[in-house]
């Protein structure tokens, strides 16, 4: 009995998220089952955000920029499958550019959205951490890069779309094999979980012990011959490689992707996520995501702008009262209540 | 050649937009050291309380400005008592909550005034031509409040009692208040008056450009931007910083479009940060 209780409460939230989240479709109705698909999507999104703000203490506000690279790396990957896609012909382009030949096939495809994010991410780290910007300076130049991204985007739009994005895609499929609505939702839900368990190995690691010494004191671990910039470049990248791979599966589940889901309106909405449920966990970047999308479904389709309204005094009410969040602040109050027990035993 | 000066004086018309809506910030995030993610909506407060004033009101511009400066800097006197104080030494929180203000802010203009753009008609009609280049007045009126508006901040914070304790205060709080300065109250007083430029920006540029419920974002990138390669707490930084991006959007917008300028200049803002990341014009590091 006292091993079980030894055991922090976010375990078993996340046993049981997982547990709800593995039985759904075994009673959910399809299209709420299709909807959860996506969020598990966004799951992933949110586990890479954690990484970077949650462990290693740097708010991104531009992540959609990497979730973006690797979306719409795959969406052309699956648009140019048999031939030139039709939104580029109505541009004019006749044939398949050469870049977009070498990404048709999905190995490399899947390959590319997971690097492309990584080699950016760790570029911007080289750039940023090396020169001691962090802090606050990290996150306004990423909100920036999240601006000028999907501005990018709009701009090519023989390529990426424009301003509609690229629609009309296939679904999830394996070696060929299209999956059906539930086989798509466990392969999704099976990525989830070795992410999770990815993300969790990597943070009781000694690289994860690490950069949590370098949020909590950064000189300390200075002192101690660990670099700052070695370890939040690693961690940027890798988050950068999960959260292209969460692009990579999103346009699939999806069927679309448009500059919406790469600007700073989604890396945003993906740092109030984290923001509502608590960092630096795991349980409460996945809470976080499934509490905020799922009231947000049923309560913006009657209230509209309310509803952002809400999220807004939601998110003020959160960092005045609660600023670790849901899960965080549950954490304290089993924790305080552990303790008062344990002095009363005393006594 | 007429197309160059074209390009040109357009530049200067965009980096006194540019600044005007960095000063706010300058005051804000460079003296204060607050980051405030809801500078976008306080420029969009500012447009808003001039479209009322002007349309539907049918207040004269100038009036619509001091309306423009006052609305944002009730906004921000609101924002510094109910939330940011409680912050003070927190800045990721603070980002946070400025971000779920800027959400606030945009949601109840959006419920009040729907999610169309506004119209606000252009103050001072008519142009004048340079050889071909054709120049409305409107753009030099920008070009003149901006600097009037610049030289007279520069003016309260170096020459004034309110302009040294807001430096002291920045240099040494608990030194400032010591020698009996209210840190509470000039910190209100100073967020309320880079509210009100922030406000006052927005007034300014309502007539020339689209007033949206949605118009902050990019308000706030350009001015962050500009302020960082300036140096964040540097006025003539943040001038020389704004003529900079201003300039060289027009002109590479000349050359190639727009996006691919913005892209160019933040690239050129991302090298200034590696190599001098104090910014250019910065005295200290920070």
């Amino acid at each position: 009995m006292r091993r079980l209780a030894e055991i922090p409460v976010n375990r078993y939230l996340d046993f049981a998220l997982f547990l709800a989240l593995g039985l759904f479709p075994l009673f959910g109705s399809l299209f709420y089952t299709q909807l959860l698909e996506k969020y598990l999507v966004f799951l992933i999104f949110a586990f890479s955000l954690d990484l970077v703000w949650g462990y290693a203490g740097l708010m991104d506000l531009g992540h959609a920029v990497l979730f973006g690279l690797g979306g719409y790396t795959m969406a052309l990957s699956l648009s140019a499958q048999e031939g030139v896609p039709e939104f580029m012909a109505r541009y004019g382009v006749k044939q398949v550019p050469l870049w977009l030949q070498w990404i048709v096939p999905q190995p490399a495809a899947v390959l590319v959205c997971i690097l492309l994010p990584a080699l950016l991410a760790g570029l911007l780290g080289r750039f940023l951490f090396y020169s001691r910007v962090g802090g606050v300076f990290f996150s306004v130049i990423t909100l920036a890069l999240a601006e000028i991204f999907s501005l990018f985007i709009q701009s090519q739009q023989e390529y990426t779309g424009g301003f509609n994005g690229i629609g009309g895609l296939p679904g999830l499929s394996l070696f060929g094999h299209s999956l059906s609505l539930a086989e798509g939702y466990y392969f999704v839900f099976l990525m989830v979980l070795l992410v999770y368990i990815f993300c969790r190995a990597l943070m009781t690691s000694r690289f994860g012990l690490v950069l949590r010494g370098i949020r909590e004191n950064e000189t300390r671990l200075e002192f101690l011959g660990y670099g700052q910039a070695r370890f939040k470049t690693a961690a940027f990248a890798l988050s950068g490689a999960l959260a292209g791979f969460a692009g990579a599966l999103y346009v699939p589940v999806n069927g679309m992707i448009a500059p919406n889901d790469v600007g700073m309106e989604f890396s945003t909405a993906a740092v109030v996520w984290l923001a509502i449920g608590g960092r630096g966990n795991l349980t409460g970047a996945a809470l976080g995501t499934l509490l905020v999308n799922v009231l947000g479904n049923a309560l913006s389709e009657h209230f509209g702008a309310y509803w952002q309204l809400l999220l807004g005094a939601a998110l003020l009410a959160v960092v005045l009262f609660f600023p670790n969040g849901i899960v965080g602040s549950l954490q304290l109050a089993v924790r305080g209540r552990t303790v008062r027990k344990g002095a009363a035993r005393r006594e | 050649m007429d197309s160059v000066l074209a390009l040109l004086l357009n530049g200067l018309n965009s980096s006194a937009l540019i600044l005007m809506a960095a000063l706010g910030m300058v005051i804000i995030c460079g003296l204060m050291g607050v980051i405030n993610l809801a500078h976008g909506e306080l420029i969009m407060v500012g447009a808003y309380t001039a479209y009322c004033a002007t349309q539907l009101l049918g207040l004269n511009f100038a009036a619509a400005m001091a309306l423009a400066f006052a609305a944002a800097a009730l906004a921000g006197i609101l924002m510094e008592v109910l939330v940011v104080r409680r912050l003070a030494g927190r800045p990721a929180e603070t980002m946070l909550a400025t971000f779920g203000i800027s959400v606030l802010l945009q949601q109840l203009v959006n419920i009040i005034f729907g999610a169309q753009s506004q119209y606000v008609a252009i103050p001072i009609k008519g142009n004048f031509s340079i050889g071909k280049v054709v120049v409305p007045y409107y753009n030099i009126f920008t070009v003149c409040f901006v600097a009037a508006v610049m030289a007279g901040t520069v003016l309260l914070m170096k020459k004034t009692k309110f302009g040294r304790r807001v430096r002291a205060i920045t240099q040494n709080r608990d030194m400032a208040e010591c020698l009996g300065i209210d840190s509470a109250r000039v910190d209100t007083v100073t967020f309320a008056f880079g509210s009100g430029l922030a406000g006052l920006a927005g007034a300014l540029a309502a007539p020339v450009k689209s007033v949206s419920p949605f118009m902050g974002g990019p308000y706030l990138v350009n001015s962050f931007m500009t302020s960082v390669v300036g140096g964040i707490a540097s006025f003539f930084g943040t001038a020389v910083g704004s003529l900079m991006v201003g300039e060289s959007t027009a002109l590479l917008g000349g050359v190639s479009n727009d996006v691919t300028a913005n892209i160019l200049v933040f690239l050129m803002i991302i090298a200034v940060i590696r190599f001098k990341p104090e910014g250019l014009f910065a005295k200290e590091r920070r």
